[in-house]
């Protein structure tokens, strides 16, 4: 359980269009140890999902640039992958369970052919085995096989989403990176799918990434929480460590925005502001403009750096830099 | 699946009598004599008037369109040319065989050639090839047929002596017509192809397929070029109708002796039933082609079939949930 099986090292990434650069994911460093599951939360416009894309190699094309850094699965750098090297990583040691599955899936294929694609794609065997192959891994997520030649505007979304996550473990990857997988669905259809996810997490030992703004989720779910914010990472800890000690001023205002049982308030607690125009950002910390702690140094000093409160809590806050402030 | 086809049929009835109430109007505020026509210029007026009266051309309007409809919903009968006396229906199949044949290798043409460049130019959107595609494209789109029609023939019967310039009388006669009406269709189907491939290749699931480790390649043909070919089959079937348009115009620049020319010389000549009878027909053709065409989108697209099949569109939302 001590083995990395993911290493993200200073990862940048910006989207280059003719009008602005948009600094959309900036410096993050993380590390993901094998069988783990890492929570990445944050606002919308955070990063999250393009760090997922960035790992997958699915930027898009012409506009999303890995600037800086290094991503290593298994100790190979996955950016000096060629796209050849990279078709044969996505899907087999990585995959991706996707946001909306109501769009995810192709609608003019049937569900069994799109589970067989990736299995035909990444294992020697024949279409036969691939089917077969298919028909398990739709009644590992719970569909009955017989189904296998439905098409997916036959299966309502919680369905699709199974389909999708079918798909996505049929070549037992080592990595799985769920984006929001629950946010398109009812709550009721959510846990359900959580719950699947764990489970097949835990049989098959997968490491994962979690993404999704639902802190809940990732206290059930994760091992390790990293919260960005504005394409940087701002705290990292155990998910122990996020919840009952939160250190970094935006993930306090987070927990602060939860809804709670028992106590009885009128109106929720929100982050003042917007989230930051990461095309924009201010300087010195991004999060300046929105803190309740804020001190003076807090924009005239370069971006803070990284501090470490122990046992890997690490925070990215002027708080935590005691000479800093003497200055 | 029948009782969509049974709906479609019906359908044609008031399509039908639209259309030849229409002509059947128009044929009573044109000037001319289709008698005088007939019999010329030497016929006495006694004559004349029982010629009219053969015709029934005397009768009121009305009685003339009911005698006329009876006659096809029971006999089958078109009525007969004033020109030769023959039955139009047996005058006209012939042509219509020939007239289909064109039309079809001109659909045929024109989708293969605009769905190939909407491909490319989709694949290669925003380079130079785009550009020149649709330049192409845009140049035989604005230019008439008939202005093509003939600088085909200066140049591969005049010039070149590769093809006959009229008449289809051998193969090589087929081949010009053909690719006049086609060329002007290669336009449309480029843009509907380019710009429903762009689409389609936006989607989420070729997200999911590149997340698969599919290759680009595969992933052009294999997921998006069906989806993206949806439209491309609903423009189809009116086109079918246009490519019919232009044969009419085309079919008389290259004397080629189909429907379209066969109704052109028709009005000239006031020979009425001639006139109606076309009409009547291609219309019946298009419903026809129209519904084939909306069946055939469920081999394309399987959201359809459960719509067909139960017979009901409207009862059908969008995202139908069956679990």
């Amino acid at each position: 359980m001590s083995e990395n099986i993911l290493s993200v090292k200073n990862l940048v990434i910006h989207y280059e269009t003719d009008e602005e650069v948009v600094e959309a994911v900036n410096n993050i460093s993380f590390d993901l140890k094998k069988g783990e599951i890492l929570g990445l939360v944050g606002e919308t416009g955070a990063g999250k999902t393009t760090t997922a894309l960035g790992i997958m190699g699915l930027l898009p094309t012409r506009v999303g640039h890995v600037i800086q850094g290094s991503i290593e699965l298994d100790g190979e750098n996955l950016l000096e992958k060629s796209p050849r090297e990279m078709r044969k990583v996505r899907g087999k040691k990585i995959s991706m369970i996707f946001q909306d599955p109501m769009t995810a899936l192709n609608p003019v294929k049937t569900v069994g052919d799109q589970i067989a694609e990736v299995v035909l794609l990444h294992e020697r065997c024949s279409r036969a085995e691939a089917m077969i192959r298919a028909q398990k891994m739709l009644a590992m997520v719970g569909i009955v096989p017989e189904r296998y030649k439905d098409y997916p505007h036959q299966f309502s979304g919680g369905m699709k989403q199974r389909i999708v996550i079918a798909i996505a473990l049929a070549c037992e990857p080592e990595l799985l990176i769920a984006d929001e997988p629950t946010t398109a669905l009812d709550v009721t259809i959510q846990a359900q799918i959580l719950d699947m996810m764990r489970k097949l997490q835990k049989e098959h030992n997968t490491s994962m990434i979690l993404i999704t703004h639902d802190l809940g989720v990732v206290a059930e779910m994760c091992d390790h929480c990293a919260v960005m914010y504005a394409g940087e990472l701002v705290e990292y800890g155990t998910v122990e460590d996020i919840f009952d000690n939160p250190q970094h001023p935006y993930t306090v205002a987070l927990y602060k925005s939860i809804p709670s049982l028992d106590k009885d308030v009128d109106r929720l607690h929100v982050v003042p502001g917007m989230v930051t125009d990461p095309s924009n950002l201010p300087s010195g910390c991004s999060f300046s403009d929105r803190c309740d702690k804020k001190g003076d140094m807090c924009n005239k000093h370069e971006a803070p750096g990284i501090v470490d409160l122990g046992n890997g809590h690490l925070v990215k806050c002027l708080k935590y830099k005691p000479e800093v402030e003497e200055k | 699946m029948l009782k969509y086809i049974l709906k479609r049929i019906l359908y044609l009835i008031p399509i039908l009598i639209g259309v030849s109430a229409i002509i059947f109007a128009l044929k009573t505020v044109t000037p001319g004599d289709p008698a005088r026509q007939i019999l010329g210029n030497d016929a006495t007026e006694e004559q004349v008037q029982e010629k009219r009266d053969e015709l029934g051309l005397n009768d009121p309007v009305l009685v003339q369109y009911v005698n006329y409809v009876g006659g096809i919903v029971t006999r089958g009968d078109f009525g007969d040319s004033y020109r030769t006396g023959e039955p139009i229906l047996t005058e006209i199949l012939p042509r219509l065989l020939t007239s289909a044949k064109i039309t079809l290798g001109a659909v045929m043409i024109g989708a293969i050639i605009g769905v190939l460049l909407g491909i490319i130019s989709a694949l290669k959107k925003y380079t130079w090839i785009d550009s020149v595609v649709l330049v192409i494209s845009m140049f035989f789109q604005s230019v008439p047929e008939f202005v093509v029609a003939l600088v085909l023939i200066m140049i591969l019967a005049v010039k070149l002596h590769l093809l006959p310039a009229t008449g289809i009388t051998t193969w090589q006669g087929y081949i010009m017509p053909m690719l006049c009406i086609g060329l002007s269709a290669v336009a449309g189907y480029t843009r509907i192809t380019r710009s429903s491939m762009l689409e389609v290749l936006g989607e989420d699931y070729i997200r999911t397929a590149r997340a698969k480790g599919q290759s680009e390649k595969n992933i052009t043909y294999h997921h998006a070029l069906r989806n993206a070919m949806i439209p491309v089959a609903q423009s189809l079937g009116s086109n079918i109708g246009n490519a019919i348009g232009g044969g009419m115009v085309l079919e008389t620049v290259f004397g080629v002796p189909g429907v379209g020319k066969y109704i052109v010389d028709a009005i000239t000549q006031r020979n009425y039933p001639g006139v109606l009878g076309g009409a009547l027909i291609i219309a019946i053709i298009l419903t026809l082609i129209n519904m084939i065409v909306d069946i055939s989108f469920v081999l394309i697209d399987p959201r359809l079939k459960t719509t067909i099949i139960s017979g009901g569109a409207k009862k059908m939302p969008k995202k139908m949930k069956a679990a």
